[in-house]
């Protein structure tokens, strides 16, 4: 063997062993203690407002109807769930959803930013899955970022008429890659390489979570749609209470 | 279920003020990521593990299972910042392909082994506040330091509700693999997409059987419930007190030198 041949050999080594010892971690989220306190203050104060609007929006869907209240409840706990559960038969150690696209389209992004963050001190305080000095940069990437685009593009295709299924996908993929983009960003902003500053810094980041992140974003995608379609066969009353199936079909008063 | 979370109603530290589990993980995690002193780190690290392993009585194995769960983030993310690819070579390490350089630099190397130490004692800060202090009684400190109720509440019940729609996950997802749900990749993403959707619709059931019987005992729009009043042992202020005067010192001595 030649030297570069024994460097790649450990290296090949040394990644089977890390997919095989580290048994849960999603790999979007950035870990406790990875971010400067600088970056860390600057991401959760970019978060503020889209949490505060969140918040005023649950507060009056709540006052509307407080029925509302369990039932938001339920939702965030749902998409705790979902993102927590290892998706079966799909190989490789961070096969989780972010389940925020999805929340987006069924909820709308204001609500999502809130119960995100919620979801997000669980996952770290009962997974340890990211962390609390990371909670800023991570509510932003994964509760406020990729929920707007997904909502963003299921909006637009709606107005385009592009197929119910296709827009959904379209939205949950878009949002999942969306969220490893920023995430990618935020890391490498923090940390610019040697060579080449923040956007060298970031192809690499993007590169090293590029293949897991990618397949994952299609699976992404395609559970939501297949969540939505059982969703619209089996559950057209429950969609209405949360304010959903408005436009279609049916048009009833949201909010039993 | 969430091991962490039965290991925190087991923790022999359960009984002790969260308000003081809470102060102590917060204001070492604060100073251990906003100093970046490996001494720091390294003091913090092994005390974590001391207080959670002989003061918590959790068992060893568990909490170095538990330390590897960040692993592969830490890996990864260490690699993307050590190395670099350059035309021209740095001075640590340099790997030759077609013209271009896998290269790093000493300090870079040096900076992003820095990082993993003080991202492991990091992680160390909120194993322990984790394995010592359930979710139930962070949400009292959190009600006493005025966060707005209605964000505790949602809280409280998302937390409730988390067990019990993780419960029903479970028993889908055993159902289908016994049904080979799961044979391949194409089935395994329907599988779990039905049972995403079968839970959400039992979710919103289940909320609305919820919010019926709250009313029914005379819920109001807020939900008390009575806890028992842990204070902080004046030993205790003085320990913590201590603790992170001396980190803080520590931290101020090696960025002096």
């Amino acid at each position: 063997m030649t030297k570069r041949e024994k460097i790649l050999l450990k290296a090949a080594v040394a990644f089977a062993a890390v997919s095989a010892v580290a048994p849960v971690s999603n790999a979007m989220h950035i870990m406790e203690g990875y971010l400067p306190a600088g970056y860390c203050i600057a991401w959760g104060v970019i978060c503020l407002p889209f949490l505060i609007a969140g918040y005023i929006s649950l507060r009056n869907r709540i006052r509307e109807n407080r029925r509302n209240m369990t039932l938001i409840a339920m939702a965030g706990a749902f998409i705790f769930v979902i993102s927590s559960l290892k998706i079966p038969s799909v190989s490789g150690s961070c096969s989780h959803m972010t389940g925020t696209g999805l929340g987006a389209v069924l909820l709308g992004p204001a609500a999502v930013s809130i119960l995100g963050l919620i979801v997000l001190i669980f996952q770290a305080v009962l997974l340890a899955h990211g962390g609390l000095t990371t909670l800023g940069a991570n509510t932003f990437s994964m509760a406020v970022a990729g929920p707007l685009v997904s909502f963003g593009i299921y909006k637009l295709c709606g107005k385009m008429k592009v197929n119910r299924r296709v827009s959904i996908f379209l939205a949950a993929f878009l949002g999942d890659l969306f969220t490893y983009c920023v995430t990618s960003l935020q890391l490498a902003l923090a940390y610019p390489s040697e060579a080449g500053g923040v956007a060298a810094s970031a192809v690499k980041f993007l590169g090293v979570f590029a293949p897991t992140q990618l397949p994952l974003a299609v699976i992404e995608g395609l559970i939501t749609v297949v969540i939505l379609i059982g969703l619209e066969t089996y559950a057209g009353p429950e969609l209405r209470s949360i304010g959903f199936l408005k436009g279609s079909i049916r048009n009833e008063k949201g909010g039993r | 279920m969430i091991s962490i979370d039965q290991l925190a109603y087991q923790s022999a530290l359960r009984q002790n003020s969260a308000a003081g589990k809470m102060a102590y993980a917060w204001m070492t995690l604060v100073v251990c990521v906003a100093g970046r002193s490996l001494e720091v780190s390294a003091a913090a690290f092994v005390v974590n593990g001391f207080l959670v392993i002989r003061k918590g009585k959790i068992s060893p194995l568990r909490y170095g299972k538990m330390l590897l769960v960040p692993l592969a983030f830490l890996i990864l993310g260490t690699v993307a910042i050590i190395v670099n690819i350059s035309e021209i070579p740095l001075d640590a390490f340099a790997i030759r392909l077609r013209g271009w350089y896998l290269t790093g630099s000493r300090a870079g190397v040096r900076k992003g082994l820095e990082l993993c130490a003080v991202a492991m004692s990091a992680v160390s800060c909120l194993y322990f506040l984790a394995l010592s202090t359930p979710v139930t009684d962070m949400l009292g400190v959190l009600r006493k330091i005025h966060l707005p109720s209605l964000l505790i509440e949602l809280m409280l019940l998302i937390y409730r509700f988390i067990f019990v729609l993780l419960d029903t996950a479970e028993r889908i997802m055993t159902a289908q693999k016994c049904r080979l749900g799961n044979r391949n990749l194409s089935t395994g993403i329907r599988s779990f997409g039905m049972m995403g959707s079968a839970l959400f619709i039992r979710s919103v059931k289940r909320a609305g059987a919820l919010y019926d019987s709250m009313e029914a005992r005379c819920y109001d729009g807020e939900i008390r419930v009575l806890s028992r009043e842990r204070p902080v042992r004046k030993k205790e202020i003085l320990m913590i007190g201590a603790w992170e005067i001396l980190l803080v010192f520590v931290t101020l001595w090696s960025i002096m030198k």
